[in-house]
């Protein structure tokens, strides 16, 4: 056999190693212009009008509170295994997680003149990993799936007649359900109001 | 040497197939909060009944004292992808078509606001 078909099948081999360079792009939402901040004691009906419906929403003790949200997460990892050539022995994985998005919220009093608005941004390093892994797969380096959950409206009428019993104890407190708060994705569940439920 | 390049092609021709990948998915209640509905609803006038015959059941209601609000949501993913072996790219867009509705104590409407992504106005 020549040397450039020697070169041709390493090639090859290292091609199948390989089990790719993977890019995932979440974008949920449409962007906030920082610009789109109403005007102190705007009405509620000014504000609809501006923002349109909001993606969030809360009764609380002095009135309503809403949130409008847009979500840019970005995966990427690198993974080599010997699974093609039919050796799932061994993997070795990389990856990383950036997170970029906007928060607006808006708090109003009863009778439906604003009281606050705040907007914020960011660009941050959302977490990644590397692993070496025998046999299977075992972890994965980057977890986005507390991030991209479908919203909690989807799951208002079932969250009334939820039938785990620290979770019906605590529905009184849920902020899912429109009446006590709201919390941005990825509030992790172990503080707060949710921290009730154990489980 | 012809076979090994032949071998190569066809190695390379096979990875390169099925390289594409699209989705959809679609969670909530069906839109039907266009303008061409909602034109029919007046502040001031138009009640709870109005509302819920031209737009069905919410996908929640919101208690605020003795008013209450009905949140309609449609969730609108959109997934399209590069599937190569040493290279996969997936872009997935997620839209929320909305609409909200607000009632006094005698279920008069006060406000509402909707929106609909072009792609959902059909």
């Amino acid at each position: 056999m020549r040397a450039s078909s020697i070169r041709l099948l390493y090639l090859l081999l290292s091609y199948w190693l390989l089990t790719g360079c993977s890019q995932w792009r979440y974008d949920m939402g449409a962007p906030i212009a920082s610009s789109d901040l109403p005007a102190q004691r705007a009405s509620l009906n000014e504000v609809l009008q501006l923002l349109g419906p909001p993606m969030r929403m809360s009764a609380s003790d002095t009135g309503f509170i809403m949130a409008w949200e847009h979500w840019d997460i970005r995966e990427n990892s690198l993974g080599i295994t010997l699974g093609a050539l039919g050796a799932d022995f061994f993997s070795a994985d990389w990856g990383e997680m950036r997170i970029k998005g906007e928060f607006l919220l808006v708090t109003f009093d009863h009778q439906h003149l604003l009281t606050s608005a705040t907007y914020t941004d960011w660009d941050n390093d959302g977490g990644g990993g590397q692993a070496i892994q025998p046999f299977f797969s075992f972890v994965s380096v980057v977890d986005v799936e507390d991030l991209i959950d479908p919203m909690p409206q989807h799951d208002w009428g079932n969250l009334l007649l939820q039938s785990d019993l620290p979770s019906a104890l605590n529905s009184g407190s849920n902020s899912d359900t429109g009446q006590r708060g709201l919390q941005q994705r990825a509030t992790p569940k172990a503080i707060g109001q949710q921290s009730l439920e154990m489980n | 040497m012809y076979k090994t390049t032949l071998l190569t092609a066809l190695i390379v021709c096979a990875s390169l197939l099925g390289a594409c990948a699209q989705f959809e998915s679609k969670r909530g209640v069906e839109v039907n909060w266009q303008d061409t509905v909602t034109n029919e609803l007046v502040n001031g006038t138009s009640t709870r009944k109005d509302v819920l015959a031209l737009l069905g059941p919410p996908s929640q209601v919101i208690a605020l004292g003795s008013e209450t609000a009905l949140y309609y949501l449609f969730e609108h993913s959109e997934g399209e992808g590069l599937i190569l072996i040493v290279y996969n790219r997936m872009r997935i867009n997620t839209r929320y078509d909305r609409a909200i509705f607000f009632f006094d104590e005698s279920d008069t409407l006060t406000e509402f606001a909707t929106r609909v992504y072009p792609a959902d106005e059909s």
